[in-house]
């Protein structure tokens, strides 16, 4: 039963990876009765959190795919994405953000803000998605809620302001201070599901009562009421909520909780807060792009009544067949109705239509404006819109970066490639930064992603998914090269074997460019090459820069100018001038100091301050330039620049290095040119590779 | 070419000054500011100034994240790019940034002692040799004199010389040369040392210790609009 529009939220939970936001969410449903025992993610009973429906994602502790999910709390409907915490992922993440009408900010009250966070925040800025912060792992020791609040302003720029103080810490954490009531709550029970509700203790009073003050004095900023009523003493909880309320949704407030998920500490009032402090979908306003209309921006209305505007945001293969979840934003989705792709054109006939609960389905008849749901057995891909007849609205498309990393898998028999072909056909449409193709001169399947984890995790679901039996090669890197000067060209192709001849001469020069990929520019004056054979001058130019002649990795930063040439009335073809610009093309490069450029990955690493050195030495021997460090009592953050060829295998050095204890993200920068040693190792290996292909 | 274009004239050369570096090695100079008033424009000026006649830089910030430094020499060289028409200078900002390090601490947890340390870690193991060290942010409120000398005996034996900033306050008291009281106990550390003072609606640059004659230099001052020194 779908409730009414106020009583609905969209909620997503990032954070950095290990903040425990899987054992929260696991925890957020056995609160609201979804489920009826709670698992721990590397719990031993070997069952794994419910959110992580993933074999795989279960014996990693790590959370892959964004489940959804839904619960009701307080009379609201609450539809939660869970989100994966590594950059390797942030694909998903963005795309969940996309739909999300609110977030919470899982932190860990020991690392505090952690570089992910900082993408994470990032992305939430971007897609504007209103959060609430919750400190988690208070427990631990270490735990210094306060001084992530302070993170949360100083590294973050939130207007943070605490809604409770803890009640004791680390190993004497036992509840909080609600600083709205001003009443202290604690969680008994085995699994602190009973909520006991005393007087603030003593010696917390104070401190509670200046805590209090704090907030109200941030809150009536949103509130005139609210100040009024500070002023005459008479602050209510209602008043105080909806400034607050207010702040958040205007993100110009975070509100922060803390907690411990682990052992079932803040979990209640966390979702009291989503329900009382985040914004239901008619609060949001969601744009959609015209294409009738020069992608000229439009507002959605969140009407059900109006035509239907549905965003595919994830794509699965579940035990059921493909699960394609979706947002509707306008009008509504029902079992039967016909719509359409805008991506694709087509026509579509709505089959089943549910709600996921991680790897279970509850079957719904329809999804109105403002909900999250699960389509069955619709072919599409994901960041693909769904429209009724005669819209033409697109929901804004992502960015989507070009993969870093590549990695031959080859099949051990015939079913693997089978099942092979079936699992990347599934994994390119669910995960837009996963390509594969098959390498012309080996006839080996290629995938390539965005870093060494994201493309193992698809082997490993490969082989358990999908059975497919595959070996792996090396990892390569996306190289490219490009010129450093300018180098002039003045190439005739002339060739008579009988019957007709060809001819062609181009002139010209080539040289860097820096923001473009490839120019082309036509200078030739008095039809020196006839007008209709300058494309294929420019045809047989791009089809140089597939494989350039240096190491034959893609050309890239290259203006090509024509100035001058020559044809034939007879001789002359467009075949001729293609093969001249050629020829034109290699004389140039030659001359033009042609270098190889490599990914250079932003590396960030945590770890604990004592490791410092040894942690900035690692990344000295892989050639990394250390940029920043940054010390924070404990701990430090380290960033560097670098190779991602020298990133191989860094997972287990660093943990080696650290005893297990530092952490580290990545994600590509920019393309710089290789250092010579490292170019005349890379020549070497390519002239065998040439010698062994031949 | 642009490299050249780009070493604009120092904003302490422009103050007479005629040594490319300004500091000896060892050396330590001081740029003196309330609050607001841009001690940190100038000390990334400086810095800039070094880096692009390639020397390393290490940059110590005991007020700033990481983010907010980078964010300062990112204006800071845009708008010296901007001052001199400067296009395309991706190529030379890659290549700039890399000499540079910064580092940050918590003020209170900052110590010679620990300085020494990160800076034996990073020359040992040949991470980063600098030779130009800034420090923003440290309080020269407290009795800071013992560790300074440390500090001094350190970067003379690196060969380095050391930039730093000092806040200054309104209530502040000062001896005949403008020294504020707060530093006038420390002064023999230092071998240049520079002012901030807003009269009215400018800033102006003043030398208080170790440069040339005011006779024979040009007024300066800071403009607001850039925090760029111009003459």
């Amino acid at each position: 039963m779908e409730k009414t529009f106020e009583k609905v939220r969209n909620i997503g939970i990032s954070a950095h990876i290990d903040s425990g936001k899987t054992t929260l969410t696991e925890r957020i449903l056995f609160y609201t009765k979804r489920i009826h025992a709670i698992h721990d993610v590397k719990g031993k009973d070997g069952i794994g959190a419910t959110m992580d429906s993933m074999e795989l994602e279960k014996e990693r502790g790590i959370t892959i795919a964004s489940a959804a999910t839904y619960c009701e709390w307080q009379d609201h409907e609450i539809n939660i994405i869970d989100t994966p915490g590594h950059v390797d992922f942030t694909i998903e993440v963005e795309r969940a953000l996309k739909v999300l009408d609110g977030a919470i900010l899982v932190l860990c009250s020991v690392g505090g803000v952690q570089s992910q966070s900082i993408t994470v925040d990032q992305q939430m800025k971007r897609y504007k998605v209103p959060c609430l912060a919750f400190i988690n792992k208070c427990d631990r020791n270490g735990a210094n809620p306060s001084r992530v609040i302070e993170q949360l302003k100083n590294k973050l720029g939130h207007n943070a302001v605490a809604m409770q103080i803890p009640i004791g810490l680390e190993a004497d954490f036992e509840g909080v201070v609600d600083l709205v009531s001003m009443k202290a709550v604690y969680f008994d029970g085995i699994n602190g599901e009973n909520i006991r509700v005393e007087d603030i203790p003593e010696s917390l009073l104070s401190k509670a009562v200046g805590k209090r003050e704090e907030l109200i004095d941030v809150a009536s900023m949103f509130s005139d009421e609210l100040m009024e009523a500070a002023l005459e003493d008479n602050v209510t909880d209602e008043l105080l909520i909806s400034a607050v309320r207010r702040g958040t949704i205007a993100r110009e407030i975070t509100p922060v909780f803390i907690g411990s998920a682990y052992k079932n500490k803040g979990i209640q009032p966390i979702l009291d807060a989503v329900t009382n402090l985040l914004p239901c979908p008619s609060e949001i306003e969601n744009h959609a792009l015209d294409m009738s209309n020069n992608e000229a921006e439009v507002i959605l209305s969140n009407d059900s009544q109006k035509p239907l505007v549905a965003y595919a945001f994830k794509i699965e293969e579940g035990q059921y067949g493909q699960l394609t979840y979706v947002r509707v934003y306008q009008g509504t989705l029902a079992k039967g109705d016909t719509i359409f792709n805008i991506r694709t054109g087509k026509k579509v006939k709505v089959g089943r239509v549910a709600r996921m609960h991680a790897n279970q389905m509850e079957d719904l008849g329809k999804i109105s404006a403002g909900y999250i749901g699960a389509l069955f057995g619709i072919d599409c891909a994901s960041g693909d819109t769904f429209v009724a007849k005669d819209i033409n609205l697109t929901i804004t498309s992502m960015f989507i970066p070009e993969p870093v990393i590549s990695l031959a898998i080859i099949p051990e028999d015939s079913t693997a490639e089978v099942n092979m072909s079936k699992a990347l056909n599934r994994f390119s449409k669910e995960d837009p930064t996963f390509r594969t193709f098959v390498s012309k001169e080996t006839g080996d399947t290629i995938i390539s992603g965005m870093g060494e984890l994201h493309l193992e995790v698809y082997v490993e679901r490969m082989r358990r998914e999908y059975n497919a039996k595959i070996t792996i090669g090396t990892p390569t890197v996306s190289y490219r090269e490009t010129i450093m000067r300018l180098a002039e060209f003045n190439y005739t192709h002339k060739k008579q074997t009988g019957g007709a001849g060809q001819f062609g001469r181009v002139a010209g020069y080539m040289e860097p460019v820096i923001e473009e990929e490839f120019v082309f520019e036509n200078k030739i004056t008095g039809g020196a090459i006839p007008t209709q054979f300058i494309p294929a001058c420019e045809k047989g130019f791009r089809k140089c820069l597939e494989k350039g002649p240096k190491m034959e990795f893609p050309v890239t930063g290259l203006k090509i100018v024509i100035t001058d040439g020559q044809s034939h009335s007879v001789d002359s073809s467009e075949m001729a001038f293609q093969a001249a610009a050629r020829g034109a093309f290699l004389e140039g490069y030659a001359k033009a100091k042609p270098v190889i450029h490599e990914p250079i990955m932003k590396v960030v690493v945590e770890t604990p301050t004592e490791y410092q050195g040894a942690v900035m030495g690692s990344l000295n021997q892989r050639r990394g330039i250390i940029l920043a460090s940054q010390d924070e009592g404990y701990m430090s953050v380290i960033e560097a620049q670098v190779p991602l060829a020298e990133m191989f295998g860094y997972s287990t050095v660093l943990r080696s290095l650290t005893q297990g204890k530092a952490q580290f993200t990545m994600e590509f920068y920019i393309y710089k040119q290789v250092p010579n040693s490292i170019a005349e190792e890379l020549e070497k290996k390519s002239a065998v590779k040439k010698k062994n292909y031949v | 070419m642009l490299k050249k274009e780009l070493i604009f004239r120092n904003p302490l050369r422009l103050m007479g000054h005629k040594t490319e570096d300004i500091l000896q090695s060892g050396g330590f100079g001081a740029v003196l500011a309330r609050a607001g008033l841009g001690k940190t424009a100038i000390l990334v000026q400086l810095a800039i100034d070094s880096l692009l006649r390639n020397r390393n830089v290490l940059h110590i910030s005991l007020d700033d994240p990481v983010k907010k430094v980078c964010l300062w020499y990112e204006e800071v060289f845009r708008n010296i790019a901007d001052q001199y028409n400067i296009r395309q200078t991706e190529q030379l900002w890659e290549a700039i940034v890399s000499n540079r390090l910064i580092m940050t601490f918590r003020v209170d947890s900052f110590s010679v002692p620990k300085l020494e340390e990160r800076l034996t870690d990073l020359i040992e193991q040949n991470i980063f040799l600098p030779q130009v060290i800034l420090i923003d942010g440290l309080p020269f409120d407290k009795d800071i004199r013992k560790p300074l000398t440390e500090l001094k005996r350190l970067v003379e034996s690196r060969f380095m010389h050391t930039w730093f900033t000092v806040r200054t306050h309104r209530h502040d008291e000062y001896g005949s040369d403008g020294i504020p009281a707060s530093l006038l106990h420390l002064s023999d550390l230092f071998d240049v040392i520079i002012k901030l003072q807003p009269e009215g609606k400018k800033i102006h640059v003043k030398s208080l210790k170790g440069g040339p004659d005011a006779c024979d230099y040009p007024e300066l001052l800071l403009d607001p609009s850039t925090m760029l020194v111009k003459g």
